[in-house]
C-alpha cells in the first residue's frame, strides 16, 4: 500500500513537472519572426549554409570573411567585383582621375536609398572613409593610406585628394569600403558600436533578425537599383550556421539548405556532382600557392639556386594529383585571373631536375661526399600543417628536389606557429598560399617593396631596381602604360625567380539546382556566390 | 563538519583562481597574435597597433593580468575582441542550450547507467552482464565526432528521422516548438550519452559486486528480506558513492564532448562558441568560457563532495 501511494505521488510530481515546463515554455520561440515557407511560388526563400556566426555587425569594424557574406549584401560599396574579377559600378556610377592621379572623383547614383527612407549620399561615403581613417578600422584603412582630404561638393560627388598618385586607389577603396549610413553611425562611437539590431542598409538584402548560433534572416530591399524588373525573385535569404562542413554538405543533400556559402572540399566534390539535384559553380581563387625564397639566406640570395629550385617543381603533376585537376598553372607572380596583366611572353621554368643539377654544377656547387646531394644545399621549407594540399605538395617537391641534389627538410607546422615564423622571417623557403589579392598592384607593392607596407614581403627582398619598378607603376594613371609596367615587374620577378608559383586553386560552390538558377559568382571564396548582386539575380529553377 | 565544508569551499575558490590564471597565461603564450588573425590582406603597422591598443594587448602581461583579475572579481568578463558585445552577454545567450544538452545528457546517463551497472552486477556472468561490459568498454573508446557524424548520416540524412543541425525550428509555436526542440536535441543527446554511459555502468557494476559480497548483505539475505529491496536499498546506497565522485569528474569530459558534439550538430551552445573563439583567438570569450566551465566543474565536485559527506558519515572526519 505504501509503495502504491509513493508511486502515485511520484507519478503526479512528474506530470506536474512536465506541465509546468510546457506552460512556462509558451515563451519558447516567441519574439522571433515566423519564417515563411520556402518555395510557395510568390515569395521565395533561399537558405544558405555558413560556417560561423556573425561576429561583428558593424561593417566598418568587421574583419571576417563570413561576416562579410552577410554585411556585403546589406551595405553598398562604390564598386563591386564581377565574374571576371573586374571592378564595376555599384553605388558609384563611375570615377575619374584628375591632376595626374592626385585627385579621384567618384560620381554616385541617385537611386540608392537607406531602408529607413533616407537617401544614400556623398555624406555617407565621406563619413565612412573618415571614420575608417581616424580609427584605422578594418583592412580598408590601408586602402586609404594616400588620402589627404575628402570633399563632397554635392550629394552625388565625392572627391579624394591624395598625397601621391596610386593607380588602383579607386578600385581598392571602391571595392573594399562598406558605406554605412552616416545619420545612424555618426550618433554612436564607431569603435564600440555593435550595430546588432534594427539594421538600416541600402544593399540588395537587409538583415531582419539574428538568432546567434542558429540563423540570420535577410529580406530583399525593394529599392535596390540592380534588382531585376519587379524586384528580386528571392525575397528572403536565411543564413543557417553549420560549423562542420560535413554537416553542411548533408544539409544541402537533404534539402535543408539551398546553397553552401563556403567552398566544397575537393573530397566531397564527386559525391555532390553525381547528385542530380545539385549544381556546382566553379570560380578561380584570387590568391595562389607559391614557394617564396628568403633572400637574406646566403645561398637563396643566389639567383641560380632559386632558378634551380624552380626547375624541380612539377606544377602540372601537382595540379593533376594534389588538386585533382581543379586548378590553373601560373608562370610569373601575376595570377591568370587578371588576364590583362599576366605577361604572355613569360615562359615557365621547365620541370627538369637534371637541368637543375647541371645549372648548379655550372655555378660551382659540388657533391664532395658523393651522397647525391650538393654540399650545403639543404633548406628548410616551412608550411602550414592545416592546409592538406600544401603538406602533400611539400612531399612531392622534396622528392623531386632530391633528384636535383637539393635536400629539402619539411617543417609543416601548426598554423599559428607557422604564421609567427613567417612574420619573423624565420624560414628559408616558405610554402604557402595567398588568400586574396584583388588587384596586381596591391600584391606587387605588398610583397616586393622593401619598405614593406603590408608586412608580407616574405622574400625579405631589398632590391632598389624592383622598388623603382613598383613605385613607378604605382603612380602610373594611364591605363595602357600601367598594364605595361605591371607586366615588366611580372617579367623581372620571374627572371629573378623570387618565387615559384604553384597553382591558382579552383573553388567549387554547391547549390540546389533543382530549386534555383541564375547565380553570378565572383572569383574566390571572398564572396563567391553570395554577393547581394548575385543573390538578387537568382530565380526559381523550372 | 563545518570546517570540512569550509575547507572544501576554500579549495574550490583556489582551484578556480588557478584555472583562471593558467587560462590567462596559456592563451598569451600561444605563438600567435590575435591582431594578425583578424585581417585578410593588407595590414599596416598602424592598424596593428590600433588593434593591439583596443584589445589592451599593448600593456605588459602582469598589468593585463591584474586588470583582468580586478574585472573578474566584480563579475565583469570583459568585451569580446571580435564581437563588440560583453562576454557575459555572449555566454548567457549560449548557456541555456548547453545546459539543456549537457544537463539532460548528464541526468539521462546517470539514470540509465546506474540500473545497467546494478543489473550487470546482480546477473554477473549472464548475458546482461556481458552486454553491459561490452557496451561499457566500447563507449569509453568511442571518439565523439565519429559517432556524431555516423548518427547524422544514418538517422538524419539516410532515414530522415531527425533534422540535420540546429536547435529549434524558429517558425514553430507552443507545443510544436517543444516538439521541435526535442527533435533537434535527440541526436546530440544520444551521442553524448553513448560516450558517457560506459564509465557509470562499469563503476557501478564493480562496486555492486564488492558490496554484494559484504557481511551485512549476507545477513540481510539470511533474514529473508526481498532480494529487490536488498539490492536497491541496501547495496546500492553504499555502492553509489564512487559513482557520485565520478559524476563530478565526468562533468569535465561532458563539457569537452559538448565542444565537438555542438560543433558537428550545429548546436548553438557554449561548446561551439569555444570552438569558434579558438579559431579567432578571441581571448576574452575564451577566458570567460573557461571561467564558466571551471566554476561549473568545481561547483559540481563541491556538491558531490557534500552529498557524499551526508551519505557517508565516515568522510566527515
Amino acid at each position: 500500500m505504501k509503495n502504491t501511494t509513493s508511486r502515485l505521488r511520484n507519478g503526479a510530481a512528474a506530470i506536474a513537472a512536465v506541465a509546468a515546463l510546457m506552460l512556462s515554455g509558451c515563451a519558447l520561440n516567441e519574439g522571433t519572426p515566423e519564417n515563411e515557407a520556402a518555395g510557395d511560388g510568390e515569395s521565395l526563400t533561399m537558405r544558405i549554409g555558413t560556417t560561423t556566426d556573425v561576429a561583428n555587425f558593424n561593417p566598418l569594424q568587421s574583419l571576417s570573411k563570413t561576416d562579410n557574406w552577410i554585411l556585403n549584401a546589406m551595405y553598398p560599396h562604390l564598386l563591386r567585383i564581377d565574374e571576371n574579377a573586374e571592378k564595376v559600378p555599384e553605388l558609384a556610377s563611375g570615377y575619374e582621375y584628375e591632376d595626374d592621379g592626385r585627385t579621384v572623383i567618384f560620381t554616385l547614383r541617385d537611386d540608392f536609398v537607406w531602408s529607413d527612407g533616407e537617401p544614400v549620399t556623398s555624406a555617407d561615403v565621406v563619413y565612412s572613409a573618415e571614420a575608417t581613417m581616424e580609427h584605422q578600422l578594418g583592412n580598408v584603412a590601408a586602402k586609404l593610406t594616400w588620402v589627404e582630404s575628402i570633399e563632397a561638393p554635392d550629394d552625388h560627388t565625392v572627391i579624394f585628394r591624395l598625397s601621391e598618385p596610386y593607380a588602383p586607389f579607386a578600385e581598392g577603396v571602391g571595392f573594399w569600403m562598406s558605406i554605412a549610413p552616416e545619420h545612424i553611425f555618426a550618433e554612436e562611437d564607431v569603435t564600440t558600436f555593435a550595430n546588432d539590431s534594427d539594421w538600416v542598409g541600402a544593399g540588395a538584402y537587409i538583415l531582419e533578425s539574428a538568432d546567434a548560433g542558429q540563423s540570420y534572416t535577410m529580406r530583399a530591399n525593394e529599392n535596390y537599383p540592380y534588382a531585376p524588373e519587379g524586384g528580386a525573385a528571392v525575397e528572403t535569404v536565411e543564413y543557417v550556421v553549420y560549423p562542420d562542413v560535413n554537416t553542411m554538405i548533408l544539409a544541402l543533400q537533404n534539402g535543408d539548405i539551398d546553397l553552401m556559402a563556403s567552398p566544397t572540399p575537393a573530397s566531397a566534390l564527386s559525391g555532390l556532382e553525381s547528385d542530380p539535384n545539385i549544381g556546382i559553380e566553379t570560380v578561380a581563387s584570387l590568391g595562389f600557392a607559391h614557394l617564396t625564397y628568403n633572400v637574406t639566406d646566403e645561398l637563396l640570395a643566389e639567383q641560380e639556386v632559386r632558378q634551380a629550385l624552380s626547375m624541380v617543381v612539377d606544377t602540372e603533376a601537382i595540379i593533376a594529383t594534389v588538386l585533382q585537376g581543379h586548378g590553373q598553372e601560373m608562370v610569373g607572380p601575376i595570377s591568370p585571373v587578371f588576364a590583362e596583366f599576366d605577361n604572355p611572353e613569360l615562359e615557365r621554368y621547365p620541370f627538369d631536375p637534371e637541368a637543375a643539377r647541371d645549372l648548379l654544377e655550372d655555378s660551382g656547387y659540388t657533391d664532395s661526399d658523393g651522397d647525391g646531394f650538393f654540399d650545403d644545399l639543404t633548406f628548410e621549407m616551412v608550411c602550414d600543417q592545416s592546409n592538406a594540399n600544401l603538406t602533400r605538395v611539400a612531399e612531392v617537391i622534396r622528392d623531386d628536389a632530391a633528384e636535383a641534389g637539393i635536400q629539402l627538410e619539411l617543417a609543416c607546422i601548426e598554423r599559428n606557429t607557422f604564421l609567427a615564423r613567417t612574420r619573423e622571417g624565420d624560414y628559408q623557403i616558405d610554402l604557402s598560399q595567398w588568400g586574396v589579392f584583388d588587384n596586381p598592384m596591391d600584391q606587387l607593392r605588398s610583397t616586393y617593396l622593401s619598405s614593406n607596407p603590408g608586412g608580407i614581403n616574405y622574400n625579405l627582398v631589398e632590391d632598389p631596381e624592383l622598388d623603382e619598378l613598383v613605385n613607378v607603376a604605382a603612380t602610373t594613371v594611364d591605363h595602357d602604360q600601367f598594364v605595361e609596367r605591371i607586366q615588366a615587374i611580372d617579367a623581372y620577378v620571374h627572371d629573378q625567380a623570387l618565387l615559384t608559383p604553384l597553382y591558382v586553386e579552383d573553388f567549387h560552390f554547391a547549390y540546389r539546382s533543382d530549386r534555383f538558377t541564375g547565380f553570378q559568382p565572383s572569383p574566390s571564396d571572398l564572396l563567391g556566390m553570395v554577393t547581394g548582386y548575385s543573390l538578387s539575380q537568382v530565380t526559381a529553377a523550372q | 563538519m563545518t570546517s570540512y565544508a569550509a575547507k572544501k569551499v576554500l579549495r574550490a575558490v583556489l582551484t578556480i583562481w588557478i584555472a583562471v590564471t593558467i587560462t590567462f597565461f596559456l592563451l598569451r603564450l600561444l605563438p600567435a597574435d590575435p591582431t594578425l588573425l583578424v585581417v585578410e590582406g593588407d595590414m599596416t603597422p598602424e592598424m596593428q597597433d590600433a588593434l593591439r591598443e583596443r584589445y589592451g594587448l599593448d600593456k605588459p602581461l602582469h598589468v593585463q593580468y591584474g586588470l583582468y583579475l580586478s574585472q573578474l572579481v566584480t563579475g565583469n568578463l570583459g568585451v569580446s575582441f571580435r564581437q563588440l558585445a560583453p562576454v557575459t552577454e555572449i555566454l548567457l545567450e549560449r548557456l541555456p542550450w548547453t545546459l539543456l544538452l549537457a544537463g539532460s545528457a548528464f541526468v539521462l546517463t546517470v539514470l540509465a547507467g546506474i540500473p545497467l551497472g546494478v543489473y550487470a552486477a546482480v546477473g554477473r556472468g549472464k548475458k546482461i552482464d556481458k552486454v553491459v561490459q561490452f557496451l561499457g568498454t566500447t563507449s569509453n573508446a568511442i571518439f565523439v565526432p565519429s559517432l556524431a557524424i555516423l548518427l547524422l548520416v544514418v538517422f538524419a540524412a539516410n532515414l530522415d528521422l531527425f533534422p540535420i543541425g540546429g536547435a529549434i525550428d524558429r517558425s514553430t509555436r507552443g507545443l510544436a516548438a517543444y516538439g521541435s526542440l526535442f527533435h533537434h536535441l535527440a541526436l546530440p543527446l544520444l551521442s553524448l550519452m553513448l560516450v558517457q554511459i560506459g564509465p557509470y555502468a562499469l563503476t557501478l557494476r564493480t562496486n555492486m559486486l564488492e558490496v554484494l559480497g559484504e557481511d551485512y548483505i549476507k545477513s540481510a539475505k539470511s533474514r529473508g528480506l526481498p532480494p529487490r529491496r536488498i539490492v536497491w536499498r541496501h547495496a546500492l546506497r553504499n555502492a553509489i558513492l564512487p559513482a557520485l565522485t565520478l559524476m563530478g569528474l565526468q562533468l569535465g569530459t561532458l563539457v569537452g564532448g559538448a565542444v565537438l558534439t555542438e560543433t558537428i550538430f550545429a548546436y548553438p551552445g557554449v561548446g561551439r562558441l569555444i570552438f569558434e573563439s579558438v579559431q579567432q583567438l578571441d581571448y576574452p570569450v575564451l577566458q570567460g568560457a573557461f571561467v564558466l566551465l571551471a566554476v561549473t566543474v568545481v561547483v559540481a565536485n563541491l556538491i558531490t563532495d557534500m552529498v557524499a559527506m551526508f551519505l557517508n558519515p565516515r568522510i566527515r572526519t
